[in-house]
């Protein structure tokens, strides 16, 4: 009996240690924010950094010299608010000067100067160096200090988003000490370790495959923060973010639908609100219009715009994207996400008209000779593939329902879902006839010249489908340079390609963000979410 | 004995070799761009990619990038990776504890229980607690491990806010907290996924030791040592329990790798920071230096594997000490 008695003990001791040892860390929750994120940061270093994961980490810790403002407008001055330059001023129609906010300091004292902007700029600018910045920032030509605070920048011509190049693309580095590290160990370096920013948290910690933790700069030029730890923990899987919010793991998270069945729970949760901000992101199912056999001819099917536009207005993209967003997504006119200044100008996207696409098919001379169902040419059915990245469930359930939809047109569609690497290795050869590719775009329109203009035919991970219309190419580099109101401009752009229909766009959803809610003050920029969170407040 | 022993682990070395240089050309042969993931969905010049191959030697044929891989290997390098952009040494010790722990914790209490339940159900063959043990075992068995993560984890995290449902350490938790506080925190996360794994693997070996000891029950030896008057637990346990153990000693080599592959379902669903799922994204990514450093790895461990049981074989049973 005594040995029971002893077992039953013990055994509630470890279990009260192990259940009521969270109190443990609940003193530490008040000030901090757990941020649940998809991506582990693990080297948030600008110039170095790819994906989503890093630049959230990176935002809190390096300012831009001005970032963009609510308007998300990025033609023009004026849709722009300071961060590290406290003014700008124009010295002609090819030349930019900043002038440096006095209070700026890196995190270990020292002076932001004009050349830390240099330095950054220099190494930005070298497609060794600065990788994808490089091409970003192509127009500029030199940038060079004037005294210790001011920045002189150049262009090599004048286009109406110099500002937006000047800023948005580049966080300053601290030269005094990065310039000492070889470019070839900069990755590797204590500084990519331990970064030390300018921006309102500092560096903290970071646990591998677990978190980032940052905190923040109490005597920060911008403001003193309200949150003074900020926690970027990582988990793949989006169960496990869910999980995390519903248990209380994590205060926030981005990107919670799809799947919609989300919503319902995190609606449920009494201590969760849900945000929405424009989304960056724009899907589509993309028509190769170049021969999967031979990139040099065009494709047997899809090299004919009818057909491509038939298939477009064929589908019901309105139910397709709400079944995976509900409310949270609509069907752009064109490749224009949320965030794009230029969306809407267009007008609506066009409705499904199976007459309409019926037509266009006997047009291009498909019937259904041989009463199969499926509609042929010379003998040839009309037949696609349609290559979809196998990680993604969304654009799976898509996949279905396109399948279904163009079968009703007579068009027999067969789902391709290939591992990521395979199916960039794909897309980039050329070697699909259509695929349902998203992408994330940055809040400029110019964007849209990386994957719908003739020059960018070839390159990789840019226009696979090889659209080229050099109409759009011409409108484009007008509505870049112009110093006339551009709107008008980008209209025609985006009518023409409608007609040319390269893709059939379907979605261009919100960015849904669950914040706790005990914070208060929520903004939320959407290229960054997180990027203002210094002015959040917390509820007492 | 010292022969067979040389013996056993050269061919456990030529093992490793070869699965090595099997590992390393299947994974070239895949289809797949390893630099895939690093690409995103932002355009890259036809400069920048092919600096990018040359940076990690994709672009020579694939003997030279073997001798390239096997030149650092002498050197203990087993290269850079290519999605985290550090060497793939530093990602391998930066996970391998997290992986030691959950998997030594399974591994301990699978063969712990197992063992003992197993051999408790031969005991006691046809009655309450056999049927019960059996009834539960092979529920246990057919259980897929995500789904009894994702239950638990539901249940004790989210309904009862009992215990950490995800990761391995609690990040509010100051980095300056004492030992024992830190130890109680990566004891409390490592329940759940512990008892995941645990469950299923335990149903398992419960079922080897319980048919097993039967058969070791029916053999005559024991008939005659219950005859000479022996005490029925000695009986038990010194007679008919170690010759039991055989086939899960077996059991045992198989299971080893699991302390450092994990169970890459597990990892995802508690979040934990192992080494089962870094290598599943790096297979996903087609991160070749972070594949070969994990295969590498799971291949030693499961030759090892089997090279302890062997050894183990050897010293337990007298016939095949005697062959060797």
């Amino acid at each position: 009996m005594a040995s029971r008695s002893r077992a039953v003990f013990s055994t509630s001791i470890v279990f009260g240690v192990l259940v009521f040892g969270s109190e443990l860390a609940c003193a530490q929750r008040a000030a901090t924010i757990v941020i649940a994120t998809g991506q582990e940061a693990t080297l948030p270093i600008p110039t170095l950094i790819s994906g989503t994961g890093n630049q959230d980490v990176a935002d809190l810790l390096f300012l831009r010299l001005a970032a963009l403002g609510p308007s998300l407008r990025t033609a023009g001055d004026g849709g722009f608010v300071p961060q590290l330059a406290s003014s700008w001023q124009r010295r002609d129609s090819v030349t930019l000067v900043f002038d440096l906010d006095p209070a700026a300091r890196w995190h270990d004292g020292v002076p932001v100067t004009a050349k830390d902007v240099v330095f950054t700029f220099t190494r930005a600018r070298n497609p060794a160096t600065g990788g994808h910045l490089a091409p970003a920032i192509r127009h500029i030509v030199s940038v060079s200090a004037e005294g210790a605070r001011r920045v002189v920048i150049a262009f090599d011509r004048a286009y109406n988003e110099q500002l937006y190049d000047a800023v948005f693309h580049v966080q300053p580095l601290p030269a005094h000490l990065v310039g000492t590290v070889p470019d070839s160990l900069f990755a590797s370096s204590d500084f990519a370790q331990q970064p030390v920013g300018n921006g309102p948290y500092r560096w903290g910690r970071r646990v591998a495959g677990q978190f980032v933790e940052l905190t923040a700069v109490a005597d920060h030029f911008l403001g003193r923060p309200h949150i003074t730890r900020v926690i970027f923990r990582a988990a793949e899987s989006p169960d496990a973010r869910l999980i995390m919010l519903l248990s209380g793991e994590a205060d926030a998270s981005e990107g919670v639908v799809p799947p919609l069945s989300n919503l319902e729970r995190l609606r449920r949760h009494k201590d969760i609100q849900l945000h929405t901000v424009p989304g960056s992101i724009v899907g589509y199912l993309l028509f190769n219009q170049r021969s999967p056999d031979d990139l040099s001819r065009a494709h047997p099917v899809l090299g004919d715009a009818r057909v491509r536009h038939a298939i477009t207005l064929a589908l019901n993209r309105h139910a397709i994207t709400r079944s995976l967003f509900g409310d949270f997504g609509d069907v752009p006119n064109g490749p224009t996400p949320q965030i794009f200044w230029i969306r809407g100008l267009a007008g609506p996207a066009e409705a499904r008209d199976t007459a309409q696409a019926r037509r266009l098919l006997r047009q291009a001379g498909w019937r259904d000779s041989d009463r199969d169902g499926v509609l042929d040419r010379n003998g040839r059915p009309l037949a696609l593939t349609l290559n979809i990245p196998a990680t993604s469930a969304s654009r799976r359930q898509m996949g279905l329902e396109i399948q279904e939809q163009l079968r009703g047109l007579g068009i027999r569609v067969e789902l391709s879902i290939l591992a990521i690497p395979v199916f960039i290795e794909r897309r980039n050869a050329g070697r699909f006839d259509m695929e349902i590719a998203a992408a994330s775009m940055d809040p400029t329109p110019s964007g849209i010249r990386n994957s719908w203009s003739c020059q960018s035919v070839g390159v990789p991970n840019a226009n696979v489908g090889g659209y080229c219309d050099p109409r759009v190419d011409s409108l484009m580099a007008v509505a870049l340079t112009t110093s006339a109101d551009p709107a008008p401009l980008w209209k025609t752009v985006l009518l023409q390609i409608r007609d040319d229909a390269p893709a059939a766009f379907l979605y261009a959803p919100a960015k849904v963000v669950a914040i706790h809610r005990r914070f208060g003050t929520v903004t939320l920029t959407p290229w960054s979410p997180w990027s203002t969170i210094y002015q959040w407040t917390i509820a007492p | 004995m010292r022969r067979w022993i040389a013996g056993r682990t050269a061919q456990a070395a030529v093992t490793i070799a070869v699965a090595a240089v099997l590992m390393f050309v299947l994974m070239r042969v895949t289809p797949g761009d390893p630099l895939a993931r690093l690409m995103g969905d932002r355009p890259m010049s036809a400069e920048e990619v092919a600096a990018l191959r040359a940076l990690y030697g994709l672009d020579q044929p694939i003997p030279q990038q073997f001798t390239r891989f096997v030149s650092g290997l002498a050197r203990g390098e087993l290269g850079v990776s290519i999605e985290y952009r550090i060497p793939v040494t530093t990602l391998i010790r930066q996970r391998l504890p997290a992986s030691f722990l959950l998997g030594g914790t399974v591994l301990v209490l699978n063969f712990t229980l197992g063992i003992w339940l197993g051999a408790l159900q031969a005991v006691r063959l046809g009655g309450r607690l056999d049927r019960w043990l059996s009834t539960l075992s092979l529920a246990a068995f057919a259980m897929p491990s995500f789904w009894l993560g994702l239950i638990l984890a539901w249940l004790v995290g989210i309904r009862w806010h009992i215990l950490p449902a995800l990761g391995m350490i609690d990040p509010l938790l100051p980095p300056d907290a004492g030992v024992v506080v830190r130890s109680l925190d990566i004891l409390r996360h490592l329940v759940l996924p512990a008892l995941t794994l645990s469950i299923v693997s335990i149903a398992a070996t419960m079922r080897y030791q319980r048919t097993a000891m039967i058969e070791a029950l029916r053999e005559p030896y024991i008939r005659t040592a219950r005859a000479k008057g022996l005490p029925e637990r000695h009986v038990i346990w010194r007679h008919a329990w170690r010759t039991a153990l055989f086939p899960v000693i077996t059991l045992f080599g198989l299971w080893l790798p699991i302390v450092v592959t994990g169970s890459v379902f597990v990892e995802h669903v508690f979040n934990w920071p192992g080494l089962g799922s870094l290598t599943a994204k790096a297979i996903s990514g087609r991160d070749y230096p972070v594949i070969m450093g994990a295969s590498l790895l799971a291949a030693a461990l499961v030759v090892g594997g089997g090279w302890l049981t062997d050894m183990a074989y050897a010293w337990l049973d007298p016939r095949v000490r005697h062959a060797a």
